[in-house]
């Protein structure tokens, strides 16, 4: 089905009543060209659902060059576990030279972590979403409510759409707590990254990520050296009269 | 075709940085001349144009261009360096858009 055709906004207020496992199920009936972003942490509850339905989807990973072993061993050990092809995506060679040439290799302890980002992850995302019609992440709710209290689990993704045409982006367990992710995990005996077990709730670069202690959220855990940043380019739809 | 711009008017009555940085780029590039109209959201009137092109279009951010041809659904491009390349046709650099993509998009902390 042409992804135009897909109302976002209705299906997802269907979809938001659903388990992951039904909208991984409604998202895969409805693209071929469909990839799973899998981070190397407990989003692999996704891939395990995805692995029921569609065993041969496509998953990807962003190697930053930054991670830590661990998650190095974990992706490894995710491809053994599902019998999987994993395409690890790479950060342009070019321009992280130019960047630690210019600035260091922790230049985001100085600046933030923006540029750092833009160049290990954004870019070479981009470009893979570029190959897809839809895409599936493991973004949840409770993972940051400042920047995700709203997220959808469908949506029309304009960031990274090809010209003129459209991106479907997934979110699955938007609506699941960790407490339901490490359920389906033990529950399930899926495997996960060992780091979890040394007070890491959640996981990205080695530099950029540290383990959490009783009581703190998790994004205390990420870039915890930075100031909220303000978001001042989000529109406040409140202001917005109802038709 | 026919573009529109929407800007910003924040709640305390100033103006959005980002749009004014956009409004800038586009002067200076001679973009602006391809610019058919531009619209204020302001949030501090639910029924300026702007916000309700943002509700119809469902778009939550600010600033953000409007893309009409005929017979076509609008598309909504929020990403200036991305709406240069793919409307406009002018070279950006991959880097540049990254960047601004970053930026713009805290949500994105996910990846
Ligand atoms: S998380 Fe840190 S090391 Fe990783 S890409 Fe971002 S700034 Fe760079």
């Amino acid at each position: 089905m042409p992804a135009e055709l897909l109302n976002t906004v209705d299906i997802d207020s269907t979809l938001q009543k659903e388990p992951p496992q039904e909208i991984l199920r409604y998202a895969l009936s409805q693209f071929d060209n469909i990839a799973l972003s899998f981070s190397g942490a407990e989003d692999v509850v996704l891939l395990d659902m995805a692995m029921q339905i569609r065993p041969n989807i496509e998953v990807f990973c962003l190697d930053t060059g930054r991670l830590h072993s661990e998650t190095y061993r974990f992706i490894e050990k995710v491809r053994e576990h599902y019998n999987i092809n994993i395409d690890v995506l790479y950060p342009d060679g070019s321009a992280v030279r130019q960047l630690v040439k210019e600035k260091g290799l922790y230049s985001f302890y100085q600046d933030n972590h923006q540029e750092c980002c833009s160049i290990r992850k954004i870019a070479p995302l981009k470009s893979k979403l570029l190959e897809l019609d839809a895409w599936v992440t493991g973004q949840r709710k409770d993972q940051s409510p400042g920047t995700r209290g709203t997220i959808p689990v469908i949506q029309d993704d304009r960031l990274f759409a090809r010209a003129n045409e459209t991106l479907t982006k997934f979110n699955p367990l938007a609506n699941w707590t960790s407490r339901q992710v490490w359920d389906y995990i033990r529950a399930y005996n899926v495997p996960y990254n060992e780091l979890h077990d040394r007070g890491f709730q959640s996981i990205g670069c080695e530099p950029c990520t540290r383990p959490t202690g009783p009581n703190q959220h998790e994004r205390e855990g990420r870039w915890w050296w930075e100031e909220a940043t303000q978001k001042e380019c989000g529109l406040h739809a409140s202001n917005v009269k109802k038709a | 075709m026919k573009i529109t711009l929407v800007k910003k008017i924040l709640a305390d009555g100033s103006p959005c940085k980002k749009c004014g940085d956009v409004l800038q780029k586009l002067e200076e590039s001679g973009h602006m001349s391809r610019i058919d109209e531009v619209l204020v959201a302001d949030e501090r009137d639910p029924d300026s144009a702007g916000l309700q092109v943002a509700k119809d279009l469902n778009v939550h951010r600010a600033p953000f261009f409007v893309v009409e041809k005929e017979g076509q659904a609008p598309e909504v491009h929020t990403v200036y360096l991305k709406f240069v390349k793919d409307v406009l046709e002018q070279n950006t650099s991959a880097s540049d858009e990254a960047l601004e993509i970053m930026k713009d998009n805290p949500d994105l902390d996910f990846i």
